[in-house]
């Protein structure tokens, strides 16, 4: 740009120069000053001419037009407020919602890993998928037998996320944390440099419990370390051992999945000293698998041709250790593949707020090429005036084109704001929590070029047809009548096609979102099948200070029986996981007996939840056959289990379960008998299909992290006080977290989560509906404009205003009627699509019923406004303005 | 296919221009007031070029490498920008030269007076 001042400016002098050696070639002829300049100038000509002609010389032609373009649109965008407002603000809401929706996508499934080049990283390991949920784990022995034998790979790193209890000196009392086990080489094959201090060397995870050194994560030090720039070599401890700061993982890298953000990183070797159940063996037990492995593929080489070669290292890890590696399918995925099938639920919301969205960008486009094409007609004597003149037709497309791409910009522009506002409703996404969890959702960089490219892909969408449309202009015609009143058969008829297609569209768009509305609804309405009122919940890790397997059972044991004579407290239990908060209660791998398992399948893995005696009570769960658990369903008893009626159905169906058996961790886990059975509840998210689940009695199965339930007499949150206080007088070092109403927590799964979903598609479906109307709206007034001429000489002639109505109205209605027929023919297929979707088999005829007639209402209100005020016309004014 | 027909005129003079404009700094460098002189007085005033176009022409011919413009100081001390011809421009002046000369003698030939008719 500088360049091209400076060649402005010499021109200018140049110019200059010429008018003064003229001036002055005349007053030597004896002119007088004024008269000699004067007389100069006109010799050169206009010099802005000579100059424009100049600069077309330096061949920066394609800027210069481009420029010209640029501000010929702008100015015929400022000189049709209306026509601009209306097409900008459909853009906005078109792009916005897709803004956001994308944002949400990028949070949910997209977003890259914060590692270097994330494009090469995949995840390794043995397919644990649970009820469709997919999980790819392997034990530590797996692992370096992989990372020995594997050549695919750079570098396989392993890890897995670990509660510890953080303190910062030995006398602080301990939090729980969530952080990270990590192998060696974890930093340095993933390519995240620490901010502070260094990574750990491969040696630190060579000996078991020798090298007690953790990393910060950037929030915990950021948060517990106010930003401390001296932390390395202090101290602190992780569940009662002392670890030493040797770094700060830098802020960008927010750990291995979305929404985890680990708050510190320890080498995997430490796991053993973690451990408080002397049998579990981390590092030497094969079928010990709780490990997440990436590696980074060499370059050149495939998913496909590491999946193969880990296909074959599987196979002779099969043979040579048949007792844990059996039938184990090892499976490599990208990062995007693994993530759409972590949890099929979210990205299925993600692919159905996406298509709508789009449908909705789908309309506003239809609204604006609808609005250019209908200016076509009243442009077409400036086209015909451009093409007389010289301009040839591909400049005046380019023109045209050039508009376009500035409605598309400023719409973009406007959208960000939208999509900004539908981010920040996202972001109520957030489940309540007090771990490092966390869901962001934001219009960053990605966003912001996404919403780009939609813009100028939109640009190209709606206006490619109209400017076709709008300089396929007959010069002679064009120039002899300003608006053109033949009816135009082929130009009304991509307008109607564009209006029937909107009207069809967001017809869809309302059915969805109802059938969504609908569906929810109902779900709600019947409820999860168990007490979501009067419940607290309280979470303990009594591994987290040390505790052994003894004196954790102990705890607990006085947990409940202290609990529940604290006044206001009606009944207590311990669950290892709260209803609808899966991630805790684990799944559980069994084989019912006499079940022939279909060949090359794993052993199925099921839901579960490890209860004491006192859960179905406390959470007012139905048993349907048989009993609950007893307290003495304990250790030395027979083991024992309560099914639900899906997981019944499925391997005893028409049969009675209670006293049938199924081998728990098949091939030689214990057999395990069912004495009862439960109702089907929701144990995921309120909206899934019949989820098998099983429940196993805490005094047979004994674990560290439990949750204490209490069913309150009053206010539920009333009880959290002397809970707390009941615990610390047990031991006041314990650390206690997640302490919320069981109504919050459910409230935020079962009704907050969806309803951001339900209002989101409600919100697209009202935009499409707003835009699909704005347009017929518009197309119905634009025709009887152009009509006014015929609509006045029939007036003159003894039409009344009736017979006019009549007319217009007509034709508004068939193009309604025929997009609502379509529409609904579409809708048929939409809910067999969101049927699939979500794996159920509604059959809403009532949204049909509800929503077919309303469009209908709204539509003709949409033609019977413009149409009347055609009927209103004055015949004498039209014709005699004619 | 006027706008065809426009383009080849326009062309015809275009390049007419450029060859004067070339055959003129063959003598020297100069600035364009004294080019568009030069010219105007080469041809005892017959040819009253419109000195505007004049500009677009010198620096088309810059572009294309015929000719080099270079600041300066003119004689009364002021800045001025100076053309002259580069040896691209000379080699295009002898080609141009000869074609005019061929076209010329071509036109010369059809517009003698009628009297000349009789001899063929």
């Amino acid at each position: 740009m500088k360049l091209w001042r400076r060649r402005e400016e010499s021109l200018d002098d140049e110019i200059h120069d010429y008018v003064n050696r003229e001036t002055q070639l005349n007053m030597d002829a004896g002119m007088l000053p004024e008269e000699a300049r004067f007389a100069a100038q006109r010799k050169l000509g206009s010099s802005s001419l000579v100059k424009e002609d100049t600069r077309e010389a330096w061949g920066w032609g394609w800027l210069e037009r481009l420029w010209q373009d640029l501000r010929y649109g702008w100015r015929m965008l400022f000189k049709n407020p209306g026509f601009t407002l209306v097409a900008v603000i459909s853009l906005a809401i078109g792009i916005g919602a897709n803004s956001a929706m994308f944002s949400l996508a990028d949070a949910l499934i997209l977003r890259p890993l914060p590692v270097a080049r994330p494009g090469e990283v995949v995840t390794v390991g043995f397919n644990a998928s649970v009820s469709g949920f997919g999980s790819i784990v392997a034990s530590y022995r797996d692992y370096l037998d992989f990372r020995n034998t594997a050549k695919s790979f750079d570098g396989l790193v392993a890890f897995t996320n670990y509660s510890f209890g953080f303190s910062k000196g030995p006398d602080a009392v301990s939090q729980m944390k969530m952080g990270m086990l990590v192998t060696g080489n974890f930093f340095r094959v993933l390519g995240v440099e620490p901010e502070q201090g260094r990574a750990f060397r491969d040696d630190e995870d060579q000996v078991p419990g020798r090298d007690a050194v953790v990393i910060l994560g950037h929030d915990l030090w950021e948060k517990d370390f106010a930003s401390d720039p001296s932390i390395l070599g202090r101290k602190v401890q992780l569940s009662g051992i002392e670890f030493t700061v040797i770094g700060v993982a830098p802020a960008r890298f927010t750990g291995m999945d979305l929404y985890f953000r680990p708050s510190f990183f320890v080498p995997v070797a430490m796991w053993p000293r973690f451990v408080t159940n002397p049998k579990d063996r981390p590092l030497e037990a094969r079928d010990y698998r709780a490990l997440g492995i990436k590696g980074r593929l060499k370059p050149g080489v495939t998913v496909g041709q590491a999946q193969a070669e880990m296909t074959g290292i599987a196979k002779a890890l099969e043979q040579a250790y048949p007792d844990t590696n059996k039938n184990r399918i090892v499976e490599v995925r990208t990062e995007f593949q693994r993530r759409l099938e972590q949890s099929p639920p979210d990205a299925k919301i993600a692919a159905m707020l996406t298509l709508l969205a789009m449908a909705v960008l789908l309309v506003a486009c239809a609204n604006v090429a609808g609005l250019l094409l209908s200016r076509a007609p009243v442009r077409a004597r400036e086209m015909a005036l451009r093409l007389a003149i010289g301009a040839g037709r591909p400049r005046l497309i380019r023109q045209l084109l050039t508009e376009s791409l500035l409605l598309a910009i400023a719409g973009g522009l406007l959208g960000l704001a939208v999509g900004y506002a539908g981010v920040n409703f996202l972001s109520r996404l957030q489940p309540p929590t007090d771990l490092p969890i966390q869901m962001t959702i934001q219009l960053d960089q990605r966003a912001l070029l996404f919403s780009m490219t939609v813009s100028l892909l939109s640009a190209i969408f709606f206006g490619l047809a109209p400017a076709l449309q709008t300089t396929r202009t007959d010069v002679i015609s064009g120039l002899r009548t300003a608006g053109a009143e033949t009816p135009q058969r082929r130009r009304l008829l991509g307008r109607n096609a564009l209006v029937v297609g909107q009207v069809a569209l967001s017809l869809v768009l309302l059915m969805v979102s109802t059938f969504i509305y609908r569906g929810f609804q109902q779900v709600l309405g019947e409820g999860p099948g168990f007490r979501t009122d009067h419940v607290l919940m309280m979470s303990f890790d009594p591994s987290l200070v040390r505790y052994n397997e003894a004196q954790t059972q102990q705890f607990y044991r006085q947990v409940v029986e202290r609990a529940r004579s604290v006044s206001g407290v009606k009944s207590a239990a311990i669950a290892s996981a709260a209803p609808m908060d899966p991630e805790d209660g684990g799944s559980m791998s069994i084989l019912p007996e006499g079940y022939q398992l279909p060949k090359g399948q794993d052993n199925p893995s099921v839901f579960g939840n490890t209860v004491d005696e006192h859960f179905f009570d406390t959470m007012d769960v139905q048993i349907t056959r048989g009993r609950g658990f007893r307290a003495s369903d304990n250790k030395g008893a027979p083991l024992v289990a309560v099914i639900n009626e899906q997981l019944a159905k499925r391997y005893w169906p028409g049969r009675d379960p209670v006293g049938k058996r199924f081998r728990l961790d098949p091939p030689d886990g214990p057999w395990v008998e069912i004495i009862g059975v439960t109702k089907t509840l929701k144990y995921l998210w309120i909206a899934e299909a019949p989820t098998e689940f099983l429940y196993l009695p805490l005094a047979q199965h004994p674990q560290s992290r439990m949750l204490l339930l209490a069913q309150s007499s009053g206010d539920a949150a009333g009880l959290a006080e002397p809970l707390r206080h009941m615990v610390r007088e047990l031991d006041a070092n314990q650390p206690v977290y997640g302490v919320r109403t069981f109504d919050d927590f459910y409230r935020y799964k079962a009704v907050g989560q969806p309803n951001v979903i339900i209002r989101t598609v409600a919100a697209m479906g009202v935009m499409g509906l707003v835009l699909a109307m704005v347009g017929l709206y518009g197309l119905v007034a634009y025709a009887a404009t152009r009509r006014s001429r015929e609509i006045g000489i029939r007036m003159a002639i003894g039409a009344a205003r009736g017979t006019v109505l009549r007319m217009v109205l007509k034709q508004g209605l068939v193009l309604a009627l025929s997009g609502i027929a379509i529409g609904l023919a579409a809708s048929i297929g939409a809910q067999r699509l969101l049927n699939a979707i979500f794996e159920s088999n509604g059959r809403d005829f009532g949204t049909y019923l509800l929503v077919a007639p309303a469009l209908l209402a709204i539509t003709a209100l949409a033609v019977y406004i413009p149409a009347r005020r055609a009927s209103r016309i004055d015949p004498m004014r039209v014709l005699r303005y004619e | 296919m006027s706008t065809q027909e426009d383009r080849d005129k326009l062309e015809l003079l275009q390049g007419t221009l450029d060859m004067l404009i070339l055959r003129t700094l063959l003598f020297g460098p100069a600035h364009g007031h004294a080019i568009a002189h030069a010219i105007e007085r080469g041809s005892d005033d017959v040819l009253q070029i419109e000195h505007g176009s004049l500009y677009p022409a010198l620096h088309r011919l810059v572009r294309k490498r015929f000719i080099a413009a270079k600041d300066g100081l003119s004689e009364n001390n002021r800045k001025a920008k100076y053309y002259s011809l580069t040896p691209k421009g000379r080699a295009h002046l002898t080609a141009e030269n000869s074609k005019w000369e061929r076209l010329a003698q071509a036109i010369a030939r059809i517009m003698r007076p009628s009297t000349e008719e009789g001899q063929l």
